[in-house]
């Protein structure tokens, strides 16, 4: 009896086993962000952009063989240390050859890893040069540079606002650094136009309290506050602090996620005149509301800011996977780099950056500028070039 | 070199009106009377018992977090929300020191990480159950002072007064009241106190319950004006750390005057010579202090 | 006996391991190493709560060494250690004379500053770091992979632990028990021992070999900056000591390999390692005061009795 139900077991197992050989493989996409911590829902948004994605690529075929999308999650908490961790558990462990990895401030550990294994690096995160540039091939940003930003689309805003005197508050490290020295460019550049870059104040990371600093800058009259990348709940308090202090202003942020309810939450009517070009305040293509329905219906809250970019970036890199026909990433990079994409929520997105970085690296979608008025967002009525 | 910084600096100051110093300086002073707020809870505890309590930030955070689910998200009238808050601090802490903190009475370096411990479940469980996003609670005071050029907005006004307030009836309960005094019988020799028939462990108890619900409280009032994350704990410990050593381990006068010095050094740090080098100055403070008087401002060794 | 197995498998390993294996073991030895220099001063009575400042000192020291002035790895490790030890000595010599609590803050303050200072100037990184930190070359084989790296940090952490292995079981390691409390310290002063001197070097030598290690690490990452080792670094090192148990010495490499083990397999539970962390520091405290090690003593303590039976 007792080896009768061993041998039907087994029988089973050996089955299974070999039916599994037969089913679909998974292309493994993992995630190396922030899935704990202050930066958490940035992590997160671009768990649920993979599965988005997933459920529209469903089965799909590379070289005549069936693949499904698999997400392999990595928490790093935007720390190096960690980030550089989970790499190496990536590419040595898991067999995971492509990802997302956010963060401008860990890249510096984790790009001599990305050239040496040929990891295809799906880049969130703001900087410029440093990590998108001919050395390393198989990183490309999925999002709007500051460069980007910077150097097509602040100046239109400037001259809409009617802003003259800049002022900046950014965090104290390489990206609030580069930025500024990227602004004083600009400011030069618009001289013409009445416009001065009067002050700029670095301060920590995780600072709450920016009084002293504000009141050093508000001391200069400026028009506009530019926050930088700044998260949210950052924002949100500069704006708040700055109302206290009597500032009238503008405020710039070129952050991806910045509801305009949790800055409202902080700063209450402190909140209005903030100005943000990387937020829609009208969806731009039928696919943005699908996709913020879908997430409504299957994660109960509202879109998480990088879902949309994630859902996009996946479905390309699947698409580009297909037509160069191999999971090679140097010959998938060659094949996205020169592809146009139609299924982009933002709209057709195109790949640009030959000139600035040297290197056909960096996203190009249309991108919108929105002001808060009354506590929502609003449209801007503003145009952004395309960087060279 | 030196004297081309020091020319700016000088310039700076002169250039910069007696408004703007002032209003640093007001900044100062309610920062730091936050500081005090958010550092009382550790002093107590300290002074009582002699036991460095490291899970203090994360008690701080855990009244952030219960005012926004209370008040916030319960809706919860003010006046029943606070004491609520107060009091499951205290049955925390109360139940902290009756499971761990009793067991391990003596073994000093036990108990520190014991501290840790708790600490860190207190934390990771905030995050699970939380969640990460930011949270913020609606100011109960919106509006802004203004009087001779200064502005102050009203909640920090009401956090600053609150916090004067907590360090009075702290100084009544220690030292006016006979619970204050078996306190402080403990704190002088626990062994003759409980032979003269003080109960110790209730005491101690009480001690931790209270110290508890101070930091709850500093959680409480801070919250509204900046905004309440899990990780906030870290920060308010490193603070409270910083506010101790320079003032002394257990001193209340000590946390006094080193929350409202250091409160206008980093302002005026700030307004002068700009974030980062402020962040310095404190540091440098802190280590002058540990070298030419380790016992803290106000403390005895 | 056991010693002499746990040392073949450590060098046999890498004949059967996988490179990710390596990774963790180079991250198990590096933790375990820092750990037993943490204990050497801890059985002195003295908790150190900013000994990650220290290995943030040995990182910074190797890396500025080898990076912005071009000097050659190895040099950049030995700098490392003697700076991080020189500093020591001078902290320790003004900080010792203070016990218990006031003594580990002071040691905090100090690791807060160091990493505040790397913090502010350009020329170390700033907030961002410095990246490309060369690696050491081998009789002309650079150490660029984790295979050849594992080598260099097992022979570096066998030195360190057999060092302050022996250096405990001479009489200078039972001198330093003395010092453990006020009272005792006094007690020893009484028959001539210079209880100052003592606390400073051995203070001094956990320190160099914490800042040593610490240069290694770096040039394992191949990176550096303010976050790597923090005041939560120095919280985790106490907390592998203690649920390792401080009774004697294999207590913190026992204590350090486990939650590392522990923590690199719970990677992507975020907060649930915390947790799990956490809530095993707290079982261990409050039930086995001696520590995990305790433990292997009382079951081995029985399956001798049990064997004479």
């Amino acid at each position: 009896m007792k080896f009768v139900s061993i041998a039907s077991g087994l029988m089973a197992a050996c089955l299974a086993l070999a039916t599994q050989t037969h089913a679909q493989e998974s292309f493994k996409i993992g995630n190396l962000s922030p899935l704990s911590g202050p930066a958490a829902a940035f992590g997160i948004g671009i768990n649920r952009g993979i599965e988005l994605a997933a459920e529209d690529v469903g089965t799909f075929q590379v070289a005549g063989k069936p693949y499904k999308l698999e997400v392999v999650p990595y928490d790093t908490s935007l720390d190096p240390g960690k980030t550089v961790a989970a790499l190496n558990r990536a590419v040595l462990n898991d067999n995971v050859k492509y990802g997302f990895i956010l963060g401008a401030a860990v890249h510096g550990a984790v790009l001599p890893i990305i050239r040496q294994n040929g990891f295809f690096d799906i880049f969130m995160g703001a900087a410029g040069k440093e990590v998108t540039n001919a050395e390393n091939p198989t990183v490309f940003r999925f999002m709007a540079s500051s460069d980007q930003l910077y150097y097509t689309f602040t100046p239109e805003i400037y001259k809409k606002l009617n802003i003259k005197r800049v002022a900046f508050m950014g965090p104290n490290n390489d990206l609030g650094r580069s930025d500024v020295k990227v602004l004083k460019e600009i400011a030069t550049r618009l001289k013409g136009q009445g416009v001065e870059f009067v002050g700029e104040e670095l301060v920590e990371l995780n600072a709450k309290d920016f009084q002293a600093s504000l009141l050093r800058l508000l001391a200069k009259n400026p028009d506009v506050i530019d926050t930088n990348a700044s998260p949210t709940g950052t924002v949100g308090l500069i704006a708040k602090q700055a109302r206290e202090l009597g500032y009238k202003g503008y405020f710039i942020s070129s952050t991806a996620v910045l509801e305009a309810k949790a800055l409202v939450n902080v700063a209450g009517k402190g909140a209005d005149n903030i100005v943000a070009y990387r937020i829609w305040s009208a969806a731009p293509t039928k696919l943005y509301d699908q996709i913020a329905e879908r997430h409504q219906a299957k994660y109960k809250e509202a879109t998480l800011g990088t879902v949309w970019e994630a859902y996009a970036a996946t479905r390309w890199v699947v698409e580009a996977v297909q037509k160069a026909g191999t999971f090679d990433t140097k010959k998938v990079a060659e094949q996205l780099a020169n592809s146009t994409f139609q299924f982009h929520p933002y709209g057709p997105a195109s790949w640009g950056g030959d000139k600035t970085y040297g290197a056909r690296r960096q996203i190009q979608t249309p991108l919108p500028a929105s002001i808060i008025k009354d506590g929502v967002w609003t449209p801007l009525d503003v145009r952004m070039g395309t960087l060279e | 070199m030196l004297a081309d910084k020091q020319r700016a600096i000088f310039q700076r100051c002169s250039s910069m009106s007696l408004t703007l110093l002032l209003q640093g300086l007001a900044i100062g002073l309610v920062n730091g009377a936050l500081y005090i707020l958010t550092a009382l809870g550790l002093t107590l505890i300290y002074g009582i018992l002699h036991i460095v309590n490291f899970a203090h930030g994360e008690v701080f955070m855990l009244g952030a977090m219960l005012v926004y689910v209370v008040y916030v998200l319960w809706e919860w009238p003010l006046l029943a929300a606070l004491p609520a808050i107060a009091l499951t601090a205290a049955v925390v802490g109360w139940l902290v020191e009756r499971g761990i903190f009793r067991r391990l009475r003596g073994q000093w370096l036990q108990l520190l990480v014991a501290t840790v411990g708790v600490s860190l479940i207190i934390q990771s469980l905030s995050w699970l159950v939380f969640g990460a996003q930011e949270k913020n609670v609606p100011s109960i005071l919106p509006g802004v002072l203004v009087a001779w050029g200064i502005r102050m907005p009203y909640e920090r006004l009401a956090a600053a007064g609150i916090a004067m307030c907590m360090v009075a009836a702290l100084y009544a309960v220690v030292y006016k009241t006979r619970s204050g005094l078996a306190m402080r019988a403990i704190e002088e020799d626990e062994e003759t106190a409980r032979m003269l028939g003080i109960d110790t462990d209730k005491v101690a108890g009480l001690a931790v319950a209270l110290g508890f619900a101070l930091a709850a409280m500093g959680g409480v009032f801070v919250a509204p004006i900046y905004s309440i994350n899990p990780g906030m704990g870290l920060e308010a410990i490193l603070m409270s750390f910083i506010i101790i050593i320079i003032g002394g381990l257990g001193n209340i006068t000590g946390t006094l005057v080193a929350g409202l010095f250091i409160g206008v050094v980093q302002s005026m740090g700030a307004l002068l010579l700009g974030a980062e080098s402020a962040h310095v100055l404190v540091f440098v403070v802190m280590i002058a202090v540990l070298i030419f008087r380790p016992q803290g401002l106000m403390g005895k060794l | 006996m056991a010693l002499y197995h746990g040392a073949m498998a450590l060098v046999l390993m890498p004949a059967v391991a996988t490179t990710y294996w390596m990774h963790i073991a180079i991250v198990v030895l590096l933790n375990i190493t820092y750990t037993v220099a943490l204990f050497s001063v801890l059985r002195m009575g003295y908790l150190s709560l900013g000994h990650a400042g220290f290995i943030a000192l040995g990182a910074y020291t190797c890396v500025v060494l080898t990076v912005r002035l071009d000097i050659s790895p190895w040099w950049g490790i030995l700098g490392a250690g003697v700076m991080s030890g020189t500093v020591a000595w001078g902290l320790g010599a003004m900080t010792m004379r203070l016990r218990g609590i006031y003594f580990s803050l002071a040691i905090f303050a100090f690791g807060e500053i160091v990493v505040a200072f790397f913090r502010a100037f350009d020329w170390f990184g700033g907030p961002s770091g410095i990246a490309n930190v060369p690696r050491p070359v081998f009789f002309g084989h650079a150490l660029n992979d984790h295979f050849s790296f594992y080598w260099l940090v097992l022979c570096m952490s066998l030195f360190f632990m057999a060092l302050l292995y022996r250096l405990q079981y001479t009489r200078y390691g039972a001198t330093l028990l003395t010092l453990k409390t006020e009272a005792s310290e006094r007690l020893a002063q009484s028959v001539g021992i210079d209880a100052a001197r003592l606390k400073t070097a051995t203070f001094a030598l956990s320190c160099a070999v914490v800042g040593t290690m610490g240069a290694v690490h770096a040039q394992y990452l191949m990176f550096i900056n303010p976050q790597v080792f923090t005041f939560l670094t120095s919280t985790d090192l106490l907390i592998y000591a203690m649920v390792g148990g401080v009774s004697h010495f294999w207590g913190p490499v026992l204590g350090a390999g486990l939650l590392t083990l522990l923590g690199e397999q719970l990677f992507s539970a975020g907060y649930w390692k915390t947790l799990v962390y956490a809530l095993v520091l707290m079982v261990v405290i409050l039930s086995l005061p001696g520590g995990l090690v305790s433990l292997l003593d009382r079951v081995r303590d029985k399956w001798f009795s049990n064997a004479r039976n």
